[in-house]
């Protein structure tokens, strides 16, 4: 066992570690490619701030679109129809459904699905059709917790936004500007969630509600 | 002749040690190495769930000698030299690099390295195959012919054993006195068999024959006359599926009994499992939700989930452990934060059979109640996640030249190759929820849980009641109602123990 041998044997591990590890990112890199960025191509115009929802004219067009609430026996989403600003661009229209989520009181029976305190940051929308809602962390620190309510949470937003766009795909909730793992430890929230239909409670059987 | 003769003498005898030796614990664990020169049997010590042998045992069998230089291990064979480091899983093959799956180990002056070193280093500088079946402990050497037999035993009106053979190997049946002998064009088997069913009196034991390269199947008092039929499902096994019918006057005087119940009682299963098959369910994972930083939901009068969660997961460990003999892993022990990657990480690590992910529920009205159990549903992954796990294996350029494959399961689609058989563990937990608690309007749903997504397993996650209902809360915290939710998380294992069986190749 010469010393240089010895060297050549280090310098065969180094060099397979090295190329080891460029194959390993290499393919890494592959492999997440579905999943890269959303390219933003439209922002919300204003910084939610300066923007309380007061200052709209509360005389200008309005839509009729669907909200959702948790239902009497809290395990479903129930749509209610409200009228909501119409918007110019599906960003200032995404931004005013969460708004109007937001801020609209559940009607009788049913609850709302959004934490106390929670404030809408931005809306943003991908080249793919997805909408990026960015929460504060009130949706966080208050959700009461619970799987069944953290998807209703999670839901609400997500069918909220896709049943009143339909050319949107896909939503994923932001908490403070940051992709989060879950709310309240179980829904994943790290990549976009389609509409999910099985939740929500269809007009015809919403009356006859067990409870 | 001569030397023919003992060769099967010896192979016979490893026939019928080998396998046992992989299932029962009792007996110190060994790696039996089988070759034209006979049966050896090298030990094994278990590092960190690994199965590690001293690198001095390899000498007898393999002609291998051992020299400490600088911090590392020469190890000489064939004229040839493996370096060896310590702690590195990266070792030197005449020159080539090889990796192994875990690193090298010196332990009080004495070198280990894994099983797996025979096959990967060992192999390539003998000039021999040595192939290393990690599941039952065995290497096979050379050109010995050891197919893996997995024997399968399904009883109705009559009785069916279904052998698969891999690599695929001719079959021959013969009726003895009392049995019957399958002899496949093989050297020795590599045989498993799962428990007996209840036969009816056609079958009393499958097991290996007195030739090494049999099986024998031996018959009970009903039985009067088999039929056999061989096929190839896939090009690399063979199945062979042998009847066993009553004779004909018995079918004739008698109308067959009928078949029992099958066994939907919430009797447990209190057989105490030596016999525990290398295939199924040997290993369960249970995690218990949510824990130090993160409470979960509260209850109305502060009872905390990650309290519940963690009381549940305990009685259950204790009864897997002592009701069924299975291998049983918490992701916490305590009250402590856990990630979510960490929790199927732990699963994942273990090889668990099973993930169970055990939490309590909260809704916005107090009235909610009952018990729910969840799979995992994928949406946007979907048909991609299919699509990567049906062809999981990648050649990757390997280390030294040339390609290996390897199976690649990508952390984040880990979950979308089990969703069949997790949906059929959570109607299991549900049906057996409800033999024992009040179940939710909605019992089983699909939701894309964090915990659920990176379990390279069947998985499932139960909320067993809900908190935020004041009554329930009471309910919750109770011994009686968390050992009535963990007996009935433990007769669904039992169930699904009996699927995972039958869906053994």
């Amino acid at each position: 066992m010469t010393p240089r041998r010895i060297l050549t044997i280090v310098a065969g591990v180094v060099a397979a570690a090295v190329f080891g590890w460029l194959v390993m990112s290499a393919l890494g890199r592959l492999l997440r490619a579905p999943a890269a960025p959303a390219v933003v191509v439209e922002e919300a115009e204003e910084p939610p701030a300066v923007a309380p929802p007061e200052a709209r004219p509360a005389t200008g067009p309005r839509i009729k679109a669907t909200l959702y609430f948790a239902s009497a026996d809290g395990q479903r989403l129930v749509g209610v129809e409200r009228e909501v600003p119409l918007a110019e661009g599906t960003v200032a229209q995404a931004r005013a459904l969460v708004e109007a989520l937001l801020q609209t009181e559940a009607p009788d029976s049913l609850s709302t699905v959004v934490p106390q305190g929670t404030a809408l940051r931005g809306v943003y929308v991908s080249a793919r059709n997805e909408i990026f809602v960015d929460l504060d962390s009130a949706v966080r620190t208050n959700h009461p917790g619970g799987s069944m309510q953290e998807l209703l949470t999670v839901y609400g937003f997500v069918n909220t936004l896709l049943v009143n766009l339909p050319t949107m795909n896909e939503v994923q909730l932001l908490v403070d500007g940051r992709e989060a793992d879950t709310l309240a430890g179980h829904v994943d929230l790290r990549r976009p969630l389609r509409k999910n239909d099985g939740l929500i409670v269809s007009p015809d059987t919403k009356d006859q509600d067990p409870s | 002749m001569l030397r023919l003769a003992r060769t099967v003498a010896f192979v016979l005898l490893a026939a019928a040690t080998a396998v046992p030796v992989a299932w029962t614990q009792q007996t110190p664990p060994a790696l039996t190495i089988l070759s034209r020169e006979g049966r050896r049997a090298v030990p094994l010590t278990v590092i960190n769930n690994q199965d590690y042998v001293l690198v001095d045992d390899l000498a007898g069998p393999f002609g291998t000698s051992a020299r400490e230089a600088a911090g590392g291990l020469t190890i000489a064979a064939n004229g040839r030299t493996i370096i060896v480091t310590a702690d590195q899983s990266v070792v030197s093959a005449a020159g080539r690099l090889v990796s192994l799956p875990v690193p090298a180990l010196r332990r009080d002056g004495r070198w280990y390295v894994p099983s797996d070193f025979i096959s990967r280093a060992l192999a390539p500088v003998l000039d021999r195959r040595l192939d290393l079946r990690r599941a039952s402990r065995l290497v096979v050497a050379d050109d010995l012919r050891v197919p893996r037999v997995v024997a399968r035993v399904e009883s109705g009106a009559t009785t069916t054993v279904t052998l698969e053979v891999t690599p695929a190997a001719a079959s021959r049946v013969s009726a003895e006195a009392g049995r019957l002998i399958v002899q496949f064009e093989a050297d020795a088997l590599d045989l498993t068999v799962p428990p007996l069913p209840p036969t009816q009196g056609f079958l009393t034991a499958v097991g290996p024959g007195t030739a090494p390269n049999t099986v024998a199947l031996a018959t009970g008092p009903r039985y009067g006359a088999y039929r056999s039929s061989s096929s190839q499902p896939d090009a690399g096994s063979a199945r062979l599926v042998i009847e066993l019918m009553p004779s004909t006057s018995d079918l004739a005087a008698a109308v067959p009994p009928p078949a029992p119940a099958p066994a939907l009682s919430p009797a447990p299963d209190l057989r105490p499992s030596i016999m525990t098959p290398a295939t199924g369910l040997r290993t369960v994972v249970i995690d218990p939700g949510h824990g130090g930083d993160e409470d979960g939901a509260h209850g109305p009068r502060g009872t905390l989930e990650k309290d519940i969660t963690l009381a549940v997961s305990r009685r259950l460990r204790t009864l897997i452990e002592s009701r069924m003999g299975l291998r049983v892993f918490l992701t916490r022990e305590d009250d402590r934060t856990v990630s979510h990657d960490d929790r199927s990480a732990i699963a994942n690590n273990q090889r668990a059979d099973v993930f169970l992910s055990i939490h309590a529920n909260a809704a916005g009205r107090a009235q909610v109640s009952g018990a729910e159990v969840y799979y995992l549903s994928i949406d946007r992954a979907d048909e991609e996640a299919r699509r990567r796990a049906a062809d999981q294996a990648i050649a990757l350029p390997s280390l030294g030249g040339g390609t290996r494959t390897i199976d690649l399961i990508l952390w984040e689609t880990a979950q979308a190759r089990y969703l069949e058989q997790s949906s059929s563990l959570a109607g299991l937990i549900e049906q057996a929820l409800r033999e024992r608690v009040e179940m939710s309007p909605r019992a089983v749903q699909q939701a894309p849980f964090r915990v659920l997504v990176g379990a390279n397993m069947p998985a499932a996650l139960v909320e067993i009641g809900y908190l935020s209902n004041p009554a329930q809360e009471q309910q919750l915290g109770t011994a009686e109602y968390q050992t009535r939710v963990a007996e009935a998380l433990f007769d669904a294992l039992v169930r699904f123990r009996g699927v995972l069986e039958r869906m053994a190749p």
